[in-house]
Formats: structure tokens, C-alpha cells, sequence
């Protein structure tokens, strides 16, 4: 019951971080000092290790077991990306060094900073048409 | 002498035959014309027979009385009879896969029958026949009869009857059999002769029967199709003996086809109602949770009422049409207010615990409620009024309440009557502030699916947000009905104006895979009469396993655009494996393997062509996707099945 509690805990605090993935239209800050990840490789790590899988190849999000968070333009700062691989909430499998190394993590981070997310709806008329 | 022999005196003479010929002779010839003797002769054992010791006072005794009579006409069939009982009961469609076991009724229906009342439907396969009639019966309000060979038939029905059964939708079921051993012929009769042919699927069919008189059928049918339709619905199963189906009625005058009257549904209790209704007037945020709660046509204006009446939350489910999509007070995307809720009025939900909890599927699986300890829960459904104990389509218990046993859809009007007369100024004052707030929150939720919809909107493989914004950009001034959606697709009600109740028919029911195709087909042909545009996306490895479902759209002409959500995945799958070796450390990029559809990835369109169907693609490029949209719609509205094999990303 007690080890029920923490992990419960455990969970709530990543949770809060997993809230940082949701975009507003403001493009939250970035930590000054982040390595500076390459996107090319980040991309292929995306779609090789399986991320796109639940993020979508354009980060647009998707559904696993719920609705998937869109990681384009992602707001979380990289040092916190890192950490929330390593020990994911809810359904989120965890990623261990083992299979992908900070700069691997920090290469997907820049990829999906680079991806163009949510664009402006009035030049596209199928959507003005929903 | 039977058809059987005569006709084999037309053939060309073989060596067998000469055996026969001579082996007759000795036989006697009121043996000649039947079938074991033409066995027989194929065997080559008349040779011995000429060896066999003289016939003993029995045989001899036989040989003395007058041959069994053998006549080769009959001017009526139990056959017959039973087309009479079917179409008392409206039946307008006989999906099967034909089988000598039944082709007594088979021929009935269509010579005695007309084919008309019930038509047959061609089927591939049975489980084709089963999802059809489970995609039908969701839009048309009624069900439709399969029929399958009794025994092996059944095997291949199952699934899509286990589905119709956690669906909670009538289909009648039928399977041929031969009861009487000593009338089976060798081979193939045996193996597919059971002693209870229904044994096999009677975990998940609500009643079953193999009636052993005409008489037996006709009650047995009707009340089969009362059971069948009367809430909590559920497919039932009829084992027809083949010799009751094919052999002369003695006497046609003594047979009496019952009088079919349905049950009404079974109301929830007034004075619980009552209650339920107090709390609602009462509570500051209610919650209606509701899934497979509109039955009929009646059922979503019902529910539009009472939500209108208390400017409270409905969040849907999806199990049928039951709330309009772009309503104010719609808030299934919006389940965290469930956290704030008072009051959470669950109907016809069956797993409430599953809605009502976060469940975390880790290497130690738990879970912790949705909603504040102080909630109060109520359940009104018809769930708990049938229930078997094997298959376990039933989620964890759930703590409620208050419990109303039944149908939600036949509750609402004394449940809407109850809360009215409860509320006054005070409470109806508060009710508009409160749905002035839910409104503005739905208006806010529908344009952030808009702009989300914009993400990858010019990415190959194609979003399938952009694909679910180009179709309805294209159908939304038609007459359309979309009845069915690849796994876990939202966008359509994200995004689109449901307000009709064919406009959406819910899923698969038990999750079995190789649902959409066949049950978006049925769901088309119920459609068919009414005029409508009929669409459905489906997953590509749900199309793997009942492809030949297109002959079908072919063969019947069945008007349906089918939009093949080609991800070259059982993706659900490969994303489950994906966290399997993601919590291994291991393997992360080898979570394609058995997952996967891909060297060499399938051509859907070349498929659908091979079927007689009219196909595109595969369709890669965004920017090709609209007009091939707006071909295959015109051969949709022209009639005719199409397929279009849209190379979508996963989900
Ligand atoms: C009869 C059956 N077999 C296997 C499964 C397991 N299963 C669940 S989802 C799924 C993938 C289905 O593939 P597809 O229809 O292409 O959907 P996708 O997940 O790719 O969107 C499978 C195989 C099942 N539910 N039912
Ligand atoms: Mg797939």
C-alpha cells in the first residue's frame, strides 16, 4: 500500500511535467545553455526507435492507450526531455541510456524544435470547411 | 430410381460403372437406384457381393415386402414452411455462404421466397455475413438473418458474433445440421453434423434452439427474433435440421405460424427515476456518461432534451449515435471535467469503471479514480439484465450509487418529465450560467481541433487529420453516414457536424479485428434504400483478414466509399511491442517484426479491382488526395462500391 502511495506520487509529479508538452500558440523559453542537438540524426532516430509511433511522423501527436501529446515545436526545455525519457508517465514506455544516449535524445529534441506545428487556418479551406 | 442414378446412366460408361451394372443384377433392382448402392459401385465391392452367403430368414423376409417408396417430386418442403415464418417477421436480407446442409431452406428462399423478403446476400465468408448483419442492424433498427453451414460455418462465424454480442445488436443466426445419424451420408455430412451445433457459440448468443418440428421452427423463430431485439439485444442461434428443411410437409393445415408481437423495453423504475431526477436538478456539475444508449431514432433527441433541460455535460462514449457532435454541452473531449463533477449518470455504459478511472498500463498496472470521492454515481442501463459468466466483456465493478436497471433510451421521457416538474427559476437561472460556460469551452475545444488538425497537413504519409478535413470538406452538404473508423480515429468527431442518428454507428463491440470492412458494408446496404452517402475508414490489417468483402459490394451493388487507412501496420500492436522492448532496454528499433505490412507493402486498389471494385492508389502525395476524393465519391453516388488505399501516418 505504502509503495502503492509512492509510486501514485511518482507518478502526479511526472505528470506535471508531461503537462509542459501541451503547446499554446506561445513558444515556451528554451534553456540557454542546451546542447545543441542535429536534427537530421534526430530524425532518424524518431522514426527508428519508434517515437513516431505514437507522436506522429509530423509531431502532430497521436493515440496510444489515450490521445498522444503533439511534440512539434515542442516546448519542453531539452535537459527536461532527457529526464522525462528516462522515467516517462503513464503509458509513455521509459528510454533508458542504454538505447538512447543524451545526444541521441537531445538529436530527436532538435528535430521536433525544427518541425513546423500547428499552422495558421485560414489558408487552408478543408479545414475552414469542418 | 432416383435423380442421383438416372442422371449417371447419362454419363460416359466407366469400369466402375460396368461393376455396378453387373453387381445390380444380383442386388435386385429395388436396390439399383439408390444412393449406397451407386457407392457401392464406385468401390468396386459388388465383385464380393457375388461371394456373399445366401440371404437368411431377415433379408429374406425383406426382400418379401414391397420396396420403400422412392418418389422423385414433392409439391411442398419444410423449406417452404419455414420461408413462410421469415417473412412474417420482416426480414430483409439472408447473408450467407452457401452449404449443402442447408440447401433446402436455401432453395426455398429463393424459388418459394422469391428471393425477396429475406434477399440473400453472397458472402465469402461467414464471419462477412455476421459483421453485415451487425453494421445493418446499427443503422436500419432491425436485424437481418445469416445462415452458415451448421457446423465448420459456425467456426468461421464466431467472432463476428462475439462482437454483435459485447455490441450489444441482434443478428439471427442460423446454422444447418443433420440431427439423425442413420441419415447422414459418409463423408463430409459427418464431421460437419453435431450433436449441438450451438454449443459452440452459446457463451455468446443470448437464447438457441434446434427445433426437431416445423411446428417447433415456427415458435422457436419468433421467439428467437423477440429475444434477439428486445434490450439488452444480443445475436441469438437457430441449429435447422436439414431433413426438416428439405423433406414434403404431411400436413400443411396443421402447421400454425404463431402471432409475432415484440416486447417493449424494459423501463427503469418510476420512483428510482424520480430520484435520479432530484439528484440532476440538484447537483452543481452533472455529468452524463453515455455509450450504447440510443436504440432507435428516438433515442439522441431524448438525450438533447434532458441535457438542454439541465445545461449539463454530455460526454460520448461513441458506442452509437447518441448526441450530437458539435452541441454545446458535448464535452467528450474534454474528459477532465469529470474530476469536477457532482454527479456522473452512466447510461448504458458497460465498462463505467474504465471510464471513470485513469489506468496506467506499466510494469505494475494501477489505476485511481477520475472523479472526487464525493461524487455521487448512477447507473441506468440494461447491462446488468443478462449476463454470462466465460467471456469477460464486463470491466471491473464499479462503486455506484445509485443502480436503475433499464433501457436508458425507453427511461428518458419518464426521467426529462421528472426533472422539469423539479426545476424552478432559482435552478433554471443557474443552469444557463452554467451552460453559457460549457458552451464557450466547446466552442474553444472545436477550434483547437481545427488548428491541431494543421499540423503535417502537407506531410506524405498523409495526417489523418488531413484526410478526415478533406472527406468532409467533400460530404458535408451530402446525405452522408460514416460507419466506421480505423483504430482510435478521432478526428471525425473533432471535427464534423454529426446530427443525425445514421450519421454514426458506433464500433466493433468486443475488439475483434476484421470488423470495419464487412460491418461498414452492411451498414451501406441498410443505407442503400434510404438514398445515403455511406463512408468508412478502415484499417489496413482489419481489411486483411475479410478482403473478399468486396466481391460482395461488387456482386449487390452496395454504394460505399471505403478509405483503406493504409499505416503498412497492425500499428496498435507495434506500439505495444515498442514499449515491451522500450522496458527491456532492448531492441528498440525491432518492434517492426511481426508488426508490420510491409515487403512488399499491399496494393488495396489492385485488390479491389481483382474484386470488381472500383479502386485508387496507393495515394501518398496530400495533394492527390482530393481529387481522388472526389472521383470515388461520384462512382459512390453513381452507385457503386469504391475503395480508395490512402498511405496514412499511424494514427
Ligand atoms: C481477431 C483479432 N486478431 C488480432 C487482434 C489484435 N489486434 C488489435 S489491434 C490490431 C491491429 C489492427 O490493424 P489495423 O486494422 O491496420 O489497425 P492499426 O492499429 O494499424 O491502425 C490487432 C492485430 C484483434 N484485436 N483481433
Ligand atoms: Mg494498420
Amino acid at each position: 500500500m505504502a509503495m502503492m502511495r509512492t509510486s501514485v506520487k511518482h507518478l502526479a509529479v511526472v505528470a506535471a511535467i508531461a503537462g509542459a508538452f501541451t503547446l499554446g500558440n506561445a513558444v515556451a523559453s528554451r534553456a540557454e545553455d542546451a546542447p545543441a542537438g542535429d536534427p537530421v540524426n534526430g530524425k532518424r532516430l524518431y522514426l527508428a526507435d519508434g517515437c513516431f509511433e505514437c507522436h506522429g511522423r509530423a509531431g502532430q501527436g497521436g493515440r496510444f492507450n489515450y490521445l498522444t501529446p503533439a511534440l512539434a515545436q515542442i516546448a519542453l526545455p531539452v535537459e527536461s526531455f532527457i529526464a522525462f525519457l528516462r522515467e516517462a508517465p503513464n503509458d509513455m514506455p521509459s528510454f533508458s541510456a542504454d538505447v538512447l544516449s543524451d545526444k541521441d535524445a537531445a538529436d530527436i529534441h532538435a528535430y521536433l524544435s525544427s518541425l513546423p506545428g500547428r499552422r495558421d487556418a485560414k489558408d487552408i479551406p478543408p479545414i475552414l470547411n469542418q | 430410381m432416383s435423380k442421383r442414378s438416372s442422371s449417371r446412366r447419362d454419363g460416359a460408361p466407366d469400369s466402375s460403372r460396368r461393376n455396378f451394372l453387373k453387381g445390380a443384377t444380383i442386388a435386385g433392382a429395388a436396390a439399383l437406384g439408390t444412393p449406397a448402392a451407386a457407392n457401392t459401385a464406385i468401390s468396386g465391392f459388388p465383385e464380393q457381393r457375388r461371394k456373399a452367403a445366401l440371404p437368411g430368414p431377415r433379408l429374406a423376409a425383406a426382400d418379401a415386402s414391397p420396396p420403400p417408396a422412392d418418389p422423385v417430386n414433392q409439391s411442398s418442403s419444410g423449406g417452404d414452411f419455414m420461408v413462410d415464418v421469415l417473412k412474417t417477421l420482416d426480414i430483409d436480407y439472408l447473408a450467407m455462404n452457401c452449404a449443402s446442409s442447408f440447401r433446402g431452406l436455401h432453395e426455398a428462399v429463393i424459388n418459394h421466397g422469391d428471393n425477396k423478403k429475406p434477399e440473400i446476400i453472397t458472402c465469402p465468408h461467414e464471419e462477412i455475413a455476421v459483421h453485415m448483419g451487425q453494421g445493418y442492424a446499427k443503422i436500419e433498427g432491425k436485424p437481418l438473418a445469416m445462415i452458415c453451414h451448421g457446423v465448420v460455418g459456425l467456426q468461421h462465424a464466431s467472432m463476428a458474433m462475439y462482437n454483435a454480442w459485447c455490441d450489444r445488436v441482434p443478428v439471427i443466426v442460423m446454422g444447418g445440421n443433420i440431427m439423425e445419424a442413420d441419415k447422414r451420408a459418409p463423408g463430409a455430412e459427418w464431421p460437419h453434423s453435431a450433436i449441438d451445433p450451438a454449443a459452440l457459440t452459446r457463451d455468446f448468443v443470448k437464447w438457441d434452439d434446434q427445433p426437431a418440428s416445423l411446428q417447433h421452427f415456427a415458435e422457436s423463430a419468433l421467439r428467437a427474433y423477440k429475444i434477439s431485439t428486445t434490450p439488452p439485444m444480443a445475436p441469438v442461434m437457430l441449429s435447422l435440421d436439414q431433413e426438416l428443411q428439405e423433406n414434403p410437409i404431411e400436413n400443411r393445415d396443421r402447421l400454425r405460424i404463431p402471432k409475432f408481437t415484440p416486447a417493449t423495453a424494459p423501463q427503469g423504475d418510476d420512483a428510482a427515476l424520480a430520484q435520479l431526477a432530484k439528484m440532476l436538478v440538484a447537483a452543481e456539475n452533472p455529468v452524463i456518461l453515455c455509450d450504447r444508449m440510443a436504440r432507435t431514432p428516438a433515442g439522441m433527441p431524448r438525450l438533447v432534451e434532458l441535457a438542454e433541460t439541465l445545461q449539463c455535460a454530455v460526454i460520448d462514449n461513441y458506442g452509437r449515435m447518441n448526441f450530437p457532435s458539435r452541441h454545446p454541452l458535448n464535452q467528450s473531449f474534454r474528459r477532465s471535467i469529470l474530476s469536477q463533477a457532482d454527479l456522473i449518470v452512466a447510461m448504458e455504459v458497460n465498462d463505467i469503471w474504465g471510464s471513470l478511472s485513469d489506468f496506467h498500463d506499466r510494469i505494475v498496472r494501477s489505476s485511481e479514480p477520475r472523479y472526487k470521492k464525493t461524487a455521487k454515481i448512477v447507473a441506468l442501463g440494461t447491462r446488468g439484465l443478462y449476463m454470462k459468466a466465460n467471456y469477460q466483456d464486463l470491466g471491473r465493478y464499479q462503486d455506484v450509487d445509485l443502480d436503475i436497471a433499464g433501457d436508458a433510451e425507453a427511461s428518458l421521457p419518464v426521467l426529462i418529465e421528472q426533472v422539469k416538474r423539479g426545476i424552478d427559476e432559482g435552478r433554471k437561472a443557474v443552469f444557463e450560467a452554467r451552460g453559457k460556460k460549457l458552451a464557450a469551452a466547446k466552442l474553444a475545444t472545436v477550434e483547437q481541433a481545427k488548428l491541431d488538425a494543421t499540423i503535417g497537413w502537407d506531410a506524405s504519409p498523409i495526417t489523418t487529420a488531413r484526410l478526415c478535413a478533406e472527406l468532409y470538406s467533400q460530404i458535408k452538404d451530402e446525405d452522408w453516414s460514416l460507419v466506421g473508423t480505423s483504430i482510435g480515429l478521432s478526428w471525425p468527431h473533432r471535427l464534423w457536424n454529426f446530427t443525425k442518428p445514421y450519421q454514426w454507428n458506433g464500433l466493433a463491440g468486443g475488439g475483434g479485428v476484421g470488423y470495419t470492412l464487412p460491418a461498414s458494408l452492411g451498414a451501406a446496404l441498410a443505407n442503400k434504400r434510404h438514398g445515403r452517402l455511406t463512408v468508412a475508414i478502415g484499417g489496413d490489417g482489419d481489411f486483411m483478414f475479410v478482403p473478399s468483402t468486396l466481391w460482395t459490394a461488387a456482386h449487390h451493388q452496395i454504394p460505399l466509399l471505403y478509405i483503406v487507412h493504409n499505416n503498412r501496420a497492425y500499428h496498435q500492436e507495434y506500439m505495444y511491442l515498442q514499449a515491451m522492448a522500450a522496458r527491456h532496454g532492448r531492441g528498440i528499433t525491432n518492434a517492426d517484426i511481426g508488426t508490420t505490412l510491409k515487403d512488399p507493402f499491399v496494393d488495396y486498389a489492385t485488390v479491389a479491382k481483382g474484386f470488381g471494385v472500383y479502386g485508387e492508389g496507393p495515394i501518398s502525395d496530400p495533394n492527390a488526395l482530393a481529387p481522388a476524393l472526389k472521383r470515388a465519391i461520384a462512382m459512390v453516388k453513381s452507385g457503386q462500391p469504391a475503395l480508395l488505399d490512402v498511405v496514412m501516418d499511424q494514427r
